[in-house]
Protein backbone atom coordinates (compact mmCIF):
# COMPACT_ATOMS: atom_id res chain seq x y z
CA UNK A 1 0.00 0.00 0.00
CA UNK A 2 2.69 2.41 1.09
CA UNK A 3 4.80 1.41 -1.88
CA UNK A 4 2.07 2.17 -4.42
CA UNK A 5 1.48 5.50 -2.76
CA UNK A 6 5.16 6.36 -3.02
CA UNK A 7 5.16 5.36 -6.68
CA UNK A 8 2.14 7.54 -7.34
CA UNK A 9 3.51 10.51 -5.40
CA UNK A 10 5.27 12.32 -8.27
CA UNK A 11 2.04 12.35 -10.24
CA UNK A 12 0.27 14.25 -7.46
CA UNK A 13 3.00 16.86 -7.64
CA UNK A 14 2.62 17.42 -11.35
CA UNK A 15 -1.17 17.07 -11.34
CA UNK A 16 -2.15 20.78 -10.94
CA UNK A 17 0.13 21.78 -13.78
CA UNK A 18 -1.13 18.95 -16.00
CA UNK A 19 -4.76 19.90 -15.36
CA UNK A 20 -4.13 23.57 -16.07
CA UNK A 21 -2.30 22.90 -19.32
CA UNK A 22 -4.75 20.21 -20.43
CA UNK A 23 -7.81 22.42 -20.12
CA UNK A 24 -6.35 25.59 -21.58
CA UNK A 25 -3.81 24.31 -24.10
CA UNK A 26 -4.59 20.72 -25.11
CA UNK A 27 -8.38 21.07 -25.31
CA UNK A 28 -8.08 24.23 -27.48
CA UNK A 29 -5.64 22.38 -29.75
CA UNK A 30 -8.24 19.60 -30.11
CA UNK A 31 -10.98 22.14 -30.78
CA UNK A 32 -8.97 23.88 -33.47
CA UNK A 33 -8.33 20.59 -35.25
CA UNK A 34 -11.97 19.53 -34.98
CA UNK A 35 -13.16 22.86 -36.41
CA UNK A 36 -10.59 22.83 -39.20
CA UNK A 37 -12.12 19.61 -40.55
CA UNK A 38 -15.77 20.48 -39.92
CA UNK A 39 -18.41 22.79 -41.27
CA UNK A 40 -18.75 25.65 -38.80
CA UNK A 41 -21.71 28.05 -38.79
CA UNK A 42 -21.33 31.81 -38.56
CA UNK A 43 -22.22 31.67 -34.86
CA UNK A 44 -19.52 29.09 -34.22
CA UNK A 45 -21.66 25.90 -34.08
CA UNK A 46 -19.60 22.93 -35.23
CA UNK A 47 -21.54 20.82 -37.78
CA UNK A 48 -20.58 17.79 -39.85
CA UNK A 49 -17.11 16.59 -40.86
CA UNK A 50 -16.12 17.95 -44.27
CA UNK A 51 -12.57 16.70 -44.66
CA UNK A 52 -10.26 19.23 -46.23
CA UNK A 53 -13.04 21.59 -47.35
CA UNK A 54 -11.92 24.48 -45.15
CA UNK A 55 -8.33 24.04 -46.27
CA UNK A 56 -9.41 24.11 -49.91
CA UNK A 57 -11.34 27.34 -49.30
CA UNK A 58 -8.39 28.96 -47.54
CA UNK A 59 -5.71 27.90 -49.99
CA UNK A 60 -7.97 28.75 -52.91
CA UNK A 61 -8.75 32.27 -51.68
CA UNK A 62 -6.98 35.06 -53.53
CA UNK A 63 -5.37 36.56 -50.40
CA UNK A 64 -3.79 33.37 -49.12
CA UNK A 65 -0.72 33.45 -51.38
CA UNK A 66 0.22 36.97 -50.33
CA UNK A 67 -0.50 36.26 -46.66
CA UNK A 68 1.75 33.22 -46.65
CA UNK A 69 4.45 35.11 -48.49
CA UNK A 70 4.19 38.01 -46.02
CA UNK A 71 4.46 35.60 -43.09
CA UNK A 72 7.58 33.99 -44.45
CA UNK A 73 9.22 37.32 -45.32
CA UNK A 74 8.23 38.73 -41.92
CA UNK A 75 9.65 35.77 -40.00
CA UNK A 76 12.89 35.40 -41.95
CA UNK A 77 13.76 39.10 -42.16
CA UNK A 78 12.85 39.96 -38.57
CA UNK A 79 14.62 36.92 -37.10
CA UNK A 80 17.60 37.18 -39.44
CA UNK A 81 18.33 40.87 -38.98
CA UNK A 82 17.53 40.98 -35.26
CA UNK A 83 19.86 38.04 -34.69
CA UNK A 84 22.68 39.71 -36.60
CA UNK A 85 22.17 43.14 -35.02
CA UNK A 86 21.49 41.71 -31.55
CA UNK A 87 24.71 39.69 -31.77
CA UNK A 88 26.70 42.76 -32.80
CA UNK A 89 25.18 44.82 -30.02
CA UNK A 90 26.07 42.09 -27.53
CA UNK A 91 29.69 42.18 -28.73
CA UNK A 92 29.72 45.94 -28.11
CA UNK A 93 28.14 45.69 -24.68
CA UNK A 94 30.52 42.92 -23.67
CA UNK A 95 33.35 45.49 -23.60
CA UNK A 96 34.23 47.12 -20.32
CA UNK A 97 33.38 50.79 -20.53
CA UNK A 98 31.98 53.56 -18.40
CA UNK A 99 28.20 53.67 -18.52
CA UNK A 100 27.86 50.04 -19.58
CA UNK A 101 25.26 49.42 -16.90
CA UNK A 102 23.15 52.32 -18.16
CA UNK A 103 23.46 51.12 -21.75
CA UNK A 104 22.31 47.63 -20.73
CA UNK A 105 19.37 49.08 -18.84
CA UNK A 106 18.35 51.08 -21.90
CA UNK A 107 18.56 48.07 -24.20
CA UNK A 108 16.05 46.30 -21.93
CA UNK A 109 13.37 48.92 -22.68
CA UNK A 110 11.92 47.54 -25.94
CA UNK A 111 11.89 44.03 -24.49
CA UNK A 112 9.91 45.14 -21.45
CA UNK A 113 7.41 47.28 -23.33
CA UNK A 114 4.23 45.67 -24.54
CA UNK A 115 4.19 45.35 -28.33
CA UNK A 116 0.95 47.32 -28.82
CA UNK A 117 2.51 50.40 -27.28
CA UNK A 118 5.76 50.10 -29.25
CA UNK A 119 3.73 49.68 -32.42
CA UNK A 120 1.53 52.71 -31.61
CA UNK A 121 4.63 54.83 -31.11
CA UNK A 122 6.03 53.78 -34.49
CA UNK A 123 2.68 54.34 -36.14
CA UNK A 124 2.85 57.92 -34.89
CA UNK A 125 6.51 58.37 -35.83
CA UNK A 126 6.02 57.42 -39.49
CA UNK A 127 2.81 59.37 -40.08
CA UNK A 128 3.09 61.57 -43.16
CA UNK A 129 1.10 64.60 -42.01
CA UNK A 130 2.16 65.06 -38.41
CA UNK A 131 4.59 62.19 -37.69
CA UNK A 132 7.58 62.64 -35.40
CA UNK A 133 10.10 61.51 -38.01
CA UNK A 134 9.14 64.26 -40.44
CA UNK A 135 9.13 66.81 -37.62
CA UNK A 136 12.60 65.70 -36.54
CA UNK A 137 14.05 65.82 -40.04
CA UNK A 138 12.49 69.23 -40.73
CA UNK A 139 13.83 70.64 -37.48
CA UNK A 140 17.30 69.34 -38.32
CA UNK A 141 16.98 70.97 -41.74
CA UNK A 142 17.44 67.69 -43.62
CA UNK A 143 14.09 67.97 -45.42
CA UNK A 144 11.85 70.98 -45.98
CA UNK A 145 8.53 69.31 -46.73
CA UNK A 146 6.85 66.20 -45.31
CA UNK A 147 7.86 62.91 -46.83
CA UNK A 148 5.30 60.14 -47.30
CA UNK A 149 7.08 57.23 -45.64
CA UNK A 150 4.31 54.77 -46.45
CA UNK A 151 3.22 55.34 -50.08
CA UNK A 152 2.44 51.65 -50.68
CA UNK A 153 1.23 48.69 -48.60
CA UNK A 154 4.69 47.20 -49.09
CA UNK A 155 6.23 50.28 -47.50
CA UNK A 156 3.90 49.89 -44.53
CA UNK A 157 4.91 46.25 -44.25
CA UNK A 158 8.59 47.22 -44.38
CA UNK A 159 8.04 49.59 -41.44
CA UNK A 160 6.25 46.83 -39.57
CA UNK A 161 9.26 44.61 -40.16
CA UNK A 162 11.57 47.39 -38.92
CA UNK A 163 9.46 47.69 -35.78
CA UNK A 164 9.61 43.90 -35.34
CA UNK A 165 13.40 43.97 -35.60
CA UNK A 166 13.60 46.84 -33.14
CA UNK A 167 11.67 45.00 -30.44
CA UNK A 168 13.39 41.65 -31.02
CA UNK A 169 17.01 42.82 -30.80
CA UNK A 170 17.12 43.01 -26.96
CA UNK A 171 16.15 39.35 -26.56
CA UNK A 172 18.94 38.20 -28.89
CA UNK A 173 21.37 40.66 -27.35
CA UNK A 174 20.85 39.44 -23.80
CA UNK A 175 20.92 35.74 -24.61
CA UNK A 176 24.16 36.30 -26.52
CA UNK A 177 25.60 38.41 -23.71
CA UNK A 178 25.05 35.65 -21.19
CA UNK A 179 26.81 33.28 -23.55
CA UNK A 180 29.69 35.73 -24.01
CA UNK A 181 30.13 36.23 -20.30
CA UNK A 182 30.49 32.53 -19.66
CA UNK A 183 33.50 32.32 -22.01
CA UNK A 184 36.73 31.80 -20.09
CA UNK A 185 38.90 34.93 -20.47
CA UNK A 186 42.07 32.81 -20.48
CA UNK A 187 41.12 31.50 -23.93
CA UNK A 188 41.47 35.01 -25.31
CA UNK A 189 44.71 35.61 -23.42
CA UNK A 190 46.19 32.42 -24.83
CA UNK A 191 45.08 33.39 -28.34
CA UNK A 192 46.63 36.85 -27.92
CA UNK A 193 49.91 35.29 -26.86
CA UNK A 194 49.77 33.15 -29.99
CA UNK A 195 49.37 36.33 -32.04
CA UNK A 196 45.70 36.01 -33.04
CA UNK A 197 44.02 39.23 -34.18
CA UNK A 198 40.52 40.44 -33.27
CA UNK A 199 38.76 38.71 -36.18
CA UNK A 200 40.51 35.41 -35.64
CA UNK A 201 39.46 35.49 -31.99
CA UNK A 202 35.90 36.38 -33.00
CA UNK A 203 35.48 33.58 -35.52
CA UNK A 204 37.50 30.90 -33.76
CA UNK A 205 36.62 31.45 -30.10
CA UNK A 206 33.61 33.70 -29.67
CA UNK A 207 31.23 32.49 -32.35
CA UNK A 208 31.67 28.72 -31.80
CA UNK A 209 31.22 29.14 -28.04
CA UNK A 210 28.17 31.40 -28.29
CA UNK A 211 26.54 29.22 -30.94
CA UNK A 212 24.52 26.97 -28.58
CA UNK A 213 22.76 29.82 -26.79
CA UNK A 214 22.32 31.66 -30.08
CA UNK A 215 20.71 28.60 -31.69
CA UNK A 216 18.14 28.24 -28.92
CA UNK A 217 17.43 31.97 -28.98
CA UNK A 218 16.96 31.83 -32.75
CA UNK A 219 14.53 28.93 -32.68
CA UNK A 220 12.50 30.53 -29.88
CA UNK A 221 12.57 33.76 -31.85
CA UNK A 222 11.24 32.10 -34.99
CA UNK A 223 8.26 30.91 -32.97
CA UNK A 224 7.63 34.26 -31.24
CA UNK A 225 7.98 36.27 -34.42
CA UNK A 226 5.88 33.90 -36.50
CA UNK A 227 3.10 34.22 -33.91
CA UNK A 228 3.48 37.95 -33.40
CA UNK A 229 0.13 39.66 -33.71
CA UNK A 230 0.14 43.17 -32.13
CA UNK A 231 2.58 45.00 -34.44
CA UNK A 232 0.77 44.34 -37.70
CA UNK A 233 -2.60 44.64 -35.98
CA UNK A 234 -1.82 48.04 -34.50
CA UNK A 235 -0.15 49.61 -37.51
CA UNK A 236 -2.27 48.41 -40.46
CA UNK A 237 -4.69 45.67 -39.29
CA UNK A 238 -3.40 43.79 -42.34
CA UNK A 239 -5.07 46.26 -44.67
CA UNK A 240 -5.44 47.09 -47.49
CA UNK A 241 -6.93 43.84 -48.81
CA UNK A 242 -4.62 41.59 -46.76
CA UNK A 243 -1.54 43.10 -48.43
CA UNK A 244 0.12 43.47 -45.01
CA UNK A 245 -1.51 40.47 -43.28
CA UNK A 246 0.43 37.64 -41.72
CA UNK A 247 -1.16 34.29 -40.92
CA UNK A 248 -2.12 35.28 -37.36
CA UNK A 249 -3.79 38.59 -38.25
CA UNK A 250 -5.47 36.87 -41.20
CA UNK A 251 -6.90 34.12 -39.03
CA UNK A 252 -8.05 36.65 -36.42
CA UNK A 253 -10.02 38.53 -39.07
CA UNK A 254 -11.45 35.31 -40.52
CA UNK A 255 -12.64 34.14 -37.11
CA UNK A 256 -13.81 37.29 -35.39
CA UNK A 257 -14.67 39.71 -38.22
CA UNK A 258 -15.86 37.53 -41.10
CA UNK A 259 -17.48 34.68 -39.16
CA UNK A 260 -15.45 32.03 -40.99
CA UNK A 261 -14.27 30.08 -37.99
CA UNK A 262 -13.77 26.85 -39.90
CA UNK A 263 -11.39 28.53 -42.31
CA UNK A 264 -9.66 30.34 -39.46
CA UNK A 265 -9.11 26.98 -37.76
CA UNK A 266 -7.65 25.66 -41.01
CA UNK A 267 -5.20 28.60 -41.06
CA UNK A 268 -4.27 27.74 -37.47
CA UNK A 269 -3.54 24.15 -38.45
CA UNK A 270 -1.37 25.32 -41.35
CA UNK A 271 0.49 27.57 -38.92
CA UNK A 272 0.85 24.61 -36.56
CA UNK A 273 2.40 22.46 -39.20
CA UNK A 274 4.94 25.12 -40.11
CA UNK A 275 5.82 25.66 -36.45
CA UNK A 276 5.91 21.95 -35.72
CA UNK A 277 8.95 21.70 -37.95
CA UNK A 278 10.63 24.39 -35.83
CA UNK A 279 9.35 22.76 -32.64
CA UNK A 280 10.85 19.40 -33.47
CA UNK A 281 14.19 20.93 -34.36
CA UNK A 282 14.15 22.79 -31.03
CA UNK A 283 13.10 19.72 -29.05
CA UNK A 284 15.67 17.42 -30.57
CA UNK A 285 18.33 20.04 -29.94
CA UNK A 286 17.30 20.78 -26.35
CA UNK A 287 16.86 17.16 -25.29
CA UNK A 288 20.15 16.23 -26.89
CA UNK A 289 21.81 19.01 -24.91
CA UNK A 290 20.18 17.71 -21.73
CA UNK A 291 21.85 14.33 -22.16
CA UNK A 292 25.33 15.77 -22.39
CA UNK B 1 42.78 46.11 -20.45
CA UNK B 2 44.45 49.18 -19.05
CA UNK B 3 42.71 52.49 -19.16
CA UNK B 4 45.88 54.46 -18.64
CA UNK B 5 45.68 57.06 -21.38
CA UNK B 6 49.39 57.77 -21.61
CA UNK B 7 50.21 54.19 -22.49
CA UNK B 8 47.23 53.61 -24.74
CA UNK B 9 48.18 53.46 -28.43
CA UNK B 10 46.30 55.71 -30.83
CA UNK B 11 44.42 52.82 -32.44
CA UNK B 12 42.99 51.80 -29.10
CA UNK B 13 41.93 55.35 -28.31
CA UNK B 14 40.08 55.58 -31.62
CA UNK B 15 38.45 52.17 -31.09
CA UNK B 16 37.29 53.28 -27.65
CA UNK B 17 35.94 56.53 -28.99
CA UNK B 18 34.13 54.67 -31.76
CA UNK B 19 32.64 52.29 -29.21
CA UNK B 20 31.23 55.19 -27.22
CA UNK B 21 29.81 56.88 -30.31
CA UNK B 22 28.13 53.71 -31.58
CA UNK B 23 26.71 52.68 -28.19
CA UNK B 24 25.48 56.22 -27.59
CA UNK B 25 23.73 56.33 -30.98
CA UNK B 26 22.08 52.95 -30.42
CA UNK B 27 20.84 54.05 -27.01
CA UNK B 28 19.41 57.22 -28.52
CA UNK B 29 17.65 55.19 -31.21
CA UNK B 30 16.17 52.83 -28.61
CA UNK B 31 14.98 55.71 -26.46
CA UNK B 32 13.59 57.64 -29.43
CA UNK B 33 10.05 56.12 -29.43
CA UNK B 34 9.82 56.73 -25.68
CA UNK B 35 10.96 60.30 -26.12
CA UNK B 36 8.34 60.79 -28.85
CA UNK B 37 5.64 59.26 -26.66
CA UNK B 38 6.54 61.45 -23.73
CA UNK B 39 6.66 64.68 -25.77
CA UNK B 40 3.41 63.84 -27.54
CA UNK B 41 1.70 63.03 -24.25
CA UNK B 42 2.47 66.60 -23.21
CA UNK B 43 1.10 68.27 -26.33
CA UNK B 44 -2.37 69.56 -27.03
CA UNK B 45 -4.48 68.00 -29.75
CA UNK B 46 -4.15 71.00 -32.07
CA UNK B 47 -0.41 71.08 -31.60
CA UNK B 48 -0.03 67.41 -32.53
CA UNK B 49 -2.02 67.75 -35.75
CA UNK B 50 -0.48 71.04 -36.84
CA UNK B 51 1.57 70.82 -40.04
CA UNK B 52 4.44 72.78 -38.53
CA UNK B 53 4.93 70.73 -35.41
CA UNK B 54 7.91 71.04 -33.13
CA UNK B 55 9.82 68.26 -31.44
CA UNK B 56 9.23 69.48 -27.92
CA UNK B 57 5.79 70.61 -26.76
CA UNK B 58 5.32 74.40 -26.90
CA UNK B 59 3.82 74.40 -23.47
CA UNK B 60 3.74 71.18 -21.50
CA UNK B 61 0.17 70.05 -20.90
CA UNK B 62 0.66 67.97 -17.76
CA UNK B 63 -3.12 67.98 -17.49
CA UNK B 64 -3.26 65.23 -20.16
CA UNK B 65 -1.97 62.82 -17.56
CA UNK B 66 -4.83 63.80 -15.28
CA UNK B 67 -7.53 64.03 -17.95
CA UNK B 68 -7.19 60.43 -19.11
CA UNK B 69 -8.42 59.27 -15.70
CA UNK B 70 -11.65 61.16 -16.33
CA UNK B 71 -12.02 60.36 -20.04
CA UNK B 72 -11.50 56.61 -19.68
CA UNK B 73 -11.85 54.12 -16.83
CA UNK B 74 -8.07 54.17 -16.31
CA UNK B 75 -8.53 53.14 -12.70
CA UNK B 76 -10.38 49.99 -13.80
CA UNK B 77 -7.77 49.23 -16.49
CA UNK B 78 -5.00 49.56 -13.95
CA UNK B 79 -6.83 47.42 -11.37
CA UNK B 80 -7.62 44.76 -14.01
CA UNK B 81 -4.02 44.62 -15.20
CA UNK B 82 -2.85 44.16 -11.62
CA UNK B 83 -5.43 41.45 -10.91
CA UNK B 84 -4.74 39.61 -14.18
CA UNK B 85 -0.97 39.77 -13.84
CA UNK B 86 -1.00 39.01 -10.10
CA UNK B 87 -3.56 36.21 -10.38
CA UNK B 88 -1.79 34.59 -13.34
CA UNK B 89 1.52 34.73 -11.52
CA UNK B 90 0.07 33.18 -8.37
CA UNK B 91 -1.69 30.38 -10.25
CA UNK B 92 1.31 29.67 -12.49
CA UNK B 93 3.57 29.42 -9.43
CA UNK B 94 1.13 27.27 -7.42
CA UNK B 95 0.99 24.77 -10.28
CA UNK B 96 4.56 25.20 -11.46
CA UNK B 97 6.51 24.89 -8.21
CA UNK B 98 5.30 21.35 -7.35
CA UNK B 99 5.77 20.24 -10.96
CA UNK B 100 9.30 21.64 -11.09
CA UNK B 101 9.99 20.03 -7.70
CA UNK B 102 8.86 16.62 -8.93
CA UNK B 103 10.94 16.98 -12.10
CA UNK B 104 14.08 17.90 -10.20
CA UNK B 105 13.80 15.66 -7.11
CA UNK B 106 11.90 12.52 -8.15
CA UNK B 107 12.06 9.90 -10.85
CA UNK B 108 8.89 8.66 -12.44
CA UNK B 109 7.53 7.06 -15.56
CA UNK B 110 6.56 9.59 -18.18
CA UNK B 111 9.03 12.17 -16.94
CA UNK B 112 10.63 12.59 -20.35
CA UNK B 113 7.23 12.70 -22.02
CA UNK B 114 6.12 15.43 -19.61
CA UNK B 115 9.28 17.44 -20.28
CA UNK B 116 8.82 16.97 -24.01
CA UNK B 117 5.25 18.16 -23.74
CA UNK B 118 6.38 21.26 -21.84
CA UNK B 119 8.86 22.12 -24.55
CA UNK B 120 6.32 21.55 -27.31
CA UNK B 121 3.64 23.60 -25.53
CA UNK B 122 6.05 26.52 -25.60
CA UNK B 123 5.70 26.47 -29.37
CA UNK B 124 2.03 27.37 -29.39
CA UNK B 125 1.21 30.98 -28.79
CA UNK B 126 -2.35 31.68 -27.67
CA UNK B 127 -3.06 33.58 -30.88
CA UNK B 128 -2.86 30.44 -33.01
CA UNK B 129 -5.22 28.64 -30.63
CA UNK B 130 -7.50 31.62 -30.15
CA UNK B 131 -10.57 29.99 -31.71
CA UNK B 132 -10.14 26.90 -29.56
CA UNK B 133 -9.48 29.00 -26.46
CA UNK B 134 -12.60 31.00 -27.17
CA UNK B 135 -14.62 27.76 -27.37
CA UNK B 136 -13.26 26.45 -24.06
CA UNK B 137 -13.68 29.77 -22.27
CA UNK B 138 -17.24 30.25 -23.45
CA UNK B 139 -18.12 26.67 -22.50
CA UNK B 140 -16.95 27.56 -18.99
CA UNK B 141 -18.96 30.78 -19.09
CA UNK B 142 -15.81 32.85 -18.67
CA UNK B 143 -15.96 35.12 -21.71
CA UNK B 144 -15.78 38.75 -20.72
CA UNK B 145 -14.40 37.64 -17.37
CA UNK B 146 -10.99 38.44 -15.91
CA UNK B 147 -10.76 34.95 -14.41
CA UNK B 148 -10.62 33.51 -17.92
CA UNK B 149 -7.54 35.60 -18.69
CA UNK B 150 -5.91 34.50 -15.43
CA UNK B 151 -6.30 30.83 -16.43
CA UNK B 152 -5.05 31.37 -19.98
CA UNK B 153 -2.02 33.41 -18.94
CA UNK B 154 -1.14 30.95 -16.19
CA UNK B 155 -1.45 27.99 -18.56
CA UNK B 156 0.63 29.52 -21.34
CA UNK B 157 3.33 30.53 -18.86
CA UNK B 158 3.57 27.03 -17.33
CA UNK B 159 6.30 25.89 -19.70
CA UNK B 160 8.49 28.81 -18.85
CA UNK B 161 7.77 28.61 -15.12
CA UNK B 162 8.55 24.92 -14.85
CA UNK B 163 11.60 25.20 -17.05
CA UNK B 164 13.16 28.07 -15.09
CA UNK B 165 12.29 26.62 -11.68
CA UNK B 166 13.48 23.14 -12.56
CA UNK B 167 16.83 24.67 -13.53
CA UNK B 168 16.97 26.54 -10.22
CA UNK B 169 16.02 23.52 -8.11
CA UNK B 170 18.48 21.26 -9.88
CA UNK B 171 21.32 23.63 -9.12
CA UNK B 172 20.59 23.26 -5.39
CA UNK B 173 21.79 20.14 -3.57
CA UNK B 174 19.05 18.01 -2.00
CA UNK B 175 21.19 17.13 1.07
CA UNK B 176 19.57 19.76 3.27
CA UNK B 177 16.09 18.55 2.44
CA UNK B 178 17.08 14.97 3.17
CA UNK B 179 18.43 16.05 6.54
CA UNK B 180 15.16 17.84 7.23
CA UNK B 181 13.22 14.70 6.31
CA UNK B 182 15.26 12.68 8.81
CA UNK B 183 14.41 15.32 11.42
CA UNK B 184 10.74 14.47 10.86
CA UNK B 185 9.67 16.90 8.16
CA UNK B 186 7.52 15.52 5.36
CA UNK B 187 8.32 16.33 1.75
CA UNK B 188 6.05 19.34 1.54
CA UNK B 189 7.48 20.83 4.73
CA UNK B 190 11.03 20.14 3.55
CA UNK B 191 10.34 21.87 0.26
CA UNK B 192 8.72 24.91 1.83
CA UNK B 193 11.13 25.35 4.73
CA UNK B 194 14.43 24.28 3.18
CA UNK B 195 14.37 24.40 -0.61
CA UNK B 196 12.20 27.42 -1.35
CA UNK B 197 14.16 29.92 0.79
CA UNK B 198 17.42 28.87 -0.89
CA UNK B 199 15.78 29.04 -4.31
CA UNK B 200 14.30 32.48 -3.60
CA UNK B 201 16.33 34.42 -6.21
CA UNK B 202 15.28 32.04 -8.98
CA UNK B 203 11.69 32.07 -7.77
CA UNK B 204 11.54 35.87 -7.70
CA UNK B 205 12.97 36.07 -11.23
CA UNK B 206 10.39 33.58 -12.51
CA UNK B 207 7.62 35.39 -10.67
CA UNK B 208 8.47 38.78 -12.10
CA UNK B 209 8.86 37.37 -15.58
CA UNK B 210 5.38 35.82 -15.55
CA UNK B 211 3.95 39.01 -14.08
CA UNK B 212 5.45 41.05 -16.93
CA UNK B 213 4.25 38.58 -19.57
CA UNK B 214 0.71 38.68 -18.23
CA UNK B 215 0.80 42.46 -17.80
CA UNK B 216 1.88 42.89 -21.41
CA UNK B 217 -0.54 40.34 -22.87
CA UNK B 218 -2.77 41.87 -25.50
CA UNK B 219 -4.21 39.44 -28.02
CA UNK B 220 -6.25 37.13 -25.78
CA UNK B 221 -7.61 40.03 -23.74
CA UNK B 222 -8.58 41.82 -26.95
CA UNK B 223 -10.51 38.77 -28.07
CA UNK B 224 -12.17 37.73 -24.80
CA UNK B 225 -13.06 40.98 -23.04
CA UNK B 226 -15.70 43.33 -24.39
CA UNK B 227 -16.85 45.27 -21.31
CA UNK B 228 -14.84 48.48 -21.06
CA UNK B 229 -14.52 48.27 -17.24
CA UNK B 230 -13.02 44.76 -17.45
CA UNK B 231 -10.24 45.53 -19.95
CA UNK B 232 -6.58 45.53 -18.93
CA UNK B 233 -4.37 48.55 -19.75
CA UNK B 234 -2.90 47.11 -22.96
CA UNK B 235 -6.35 46.79 -24.51
CA UNK B 236 -8.09 49.61 -22.65
CA UNK B 237 -5.84 52.49 -23.66
CA UNK B 238 -6.87 51.83 -27.26
CA UNK B 239 -10.11 53.57 -26.39
CA UNK B 240 -8.14 56.64 -27.54
CA UNK B 241 -7.24 54.86 -30.77
CA UNK B 242 -10.51 55.17 -32.65
CA UNK B 243 -11.04 54.19 -36.26
CA UNK B 244 -11.39 57.75 -37.48
CA UNK B 245 -9.66 59.77 -34.85
CA UNK B 246 -6.69 58.96 -32.68
CA UNK B 247 -6.20 60.99 -29.52
CA UNK B 248 -2.44 60.53 -29.54
CA UNK B 249 -1.76 62.66 -26.47
CA UNK B 250 -4.09 60.53 -24.32
CA UNK B 251 -3.02 57.25 -25.91
CA UNK B 252 0.62 57.97 -25.04
CA UNK B 253 -0.12 59.39 -21.61
CA UNK B 254 -1.96 56.14 -20.83
CA UNK B 255 0.87 54.11 -22.40
CA UNK B 256 3.39 55.68 -20.06
CA UNK B 257 1.37 54.45 -17.09
CA UNK B 258 1.40 50.98 -18.61
CA UNK B 259 5.15 50.99 -19.36
CA UNK B 260 6.74 52.35 -16.21
CA UNK B 261 6.03 49.52 -13.73
CA UNK B 262 7.17 46.88 -16.18
CA UNK B 263 10.38 48.58 -17.20
CA UNK B 264 11.36 48.96 -13.55
CA UNK B 265 10.57 45.31 -12.82
CA UNK B 266 12.40 44.15 -15.92
CA UNK B 267 15.55 46.08 -15.09
CA UNK B 268 15.54 44.51 -11.64
CA UNK B 269 15.67 40.94 -12.99
CA UNK B 270 17.50 41.44 -16.28
CA UNK B 271 20.72 39.80 -15.07
CA UNK B 272 19.10 36.78 -13.42
CA UNK B 273 16.64 36.28 -16.23
CA UNK B 274 19.28 35.88 -18.87
CA UNK B 275 21.35 33.40 -16.91
CA UNK B 276 18.12 31.55 -16.09
CA UNK B 277 17.11 31.48 -19.74
CA UNK B 278 20.30 29.89 -20.89
CA UNK B 279 21.12 27.63 -17.93
CA UNK B 280 17.57 26.37 -17.49
CA UNK B 281 16.81 26.24 -21.17
CA UNK B 282 19.99 25.11 -22.80
CA UNK B 283 21.73 22.85 -20.38
CA UNK B 284 18.52 21.29 -19.06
Amino acid sequence: MKKTLRKAEPYFWILPSVILMSIFIIVPIGQVFRMAFSKVTKTGKVKEFIGFGNFMDVVGSKEFGIVLQNTIVWTIVVVGLSTLLGFMLALLLNNEFKGRKIARAIVVFPWATTLVIQASAWKFIINTDYGALNTLLKTLGIINHNINWTPTPEAFFAWEIACGIFVTIPFVCFTTLSGLQSIDASLYEAATVDGANYWQKLFQITIPLVKPSLTVATVLNIIYVFNSFPIVWTITKGDPASRTDTLVTYLYKLAFYNGKQGQAAAVSVIGFLILLVCASVYMVYTLKKGDD
Amino acid sequence: MTLNNKKMPLGKVIARLLLYVVVFDICMLILYPYFVMFCTALKSRTEIFSMNGTILPISAMWSNFVDIWKLAPMGSYMRNSIIIAGGSTLLAMLCGIPAAYALSRMEFKGQTAFLGFIIVSQMFAPVVLLIGIYKVISAMGLTDNILGLVFINAAFNQAFTIWLLRGTFMSISSDMEQAATIDGCNRIQAMIRVLLPVAAPGIVTTLIFIFINAWNEYTVALCLISTEELKPLTVGINIFNGYNMIEWQYLFAGSIFAIIPVVILFMSIEKHLVSGLTSGGVKG
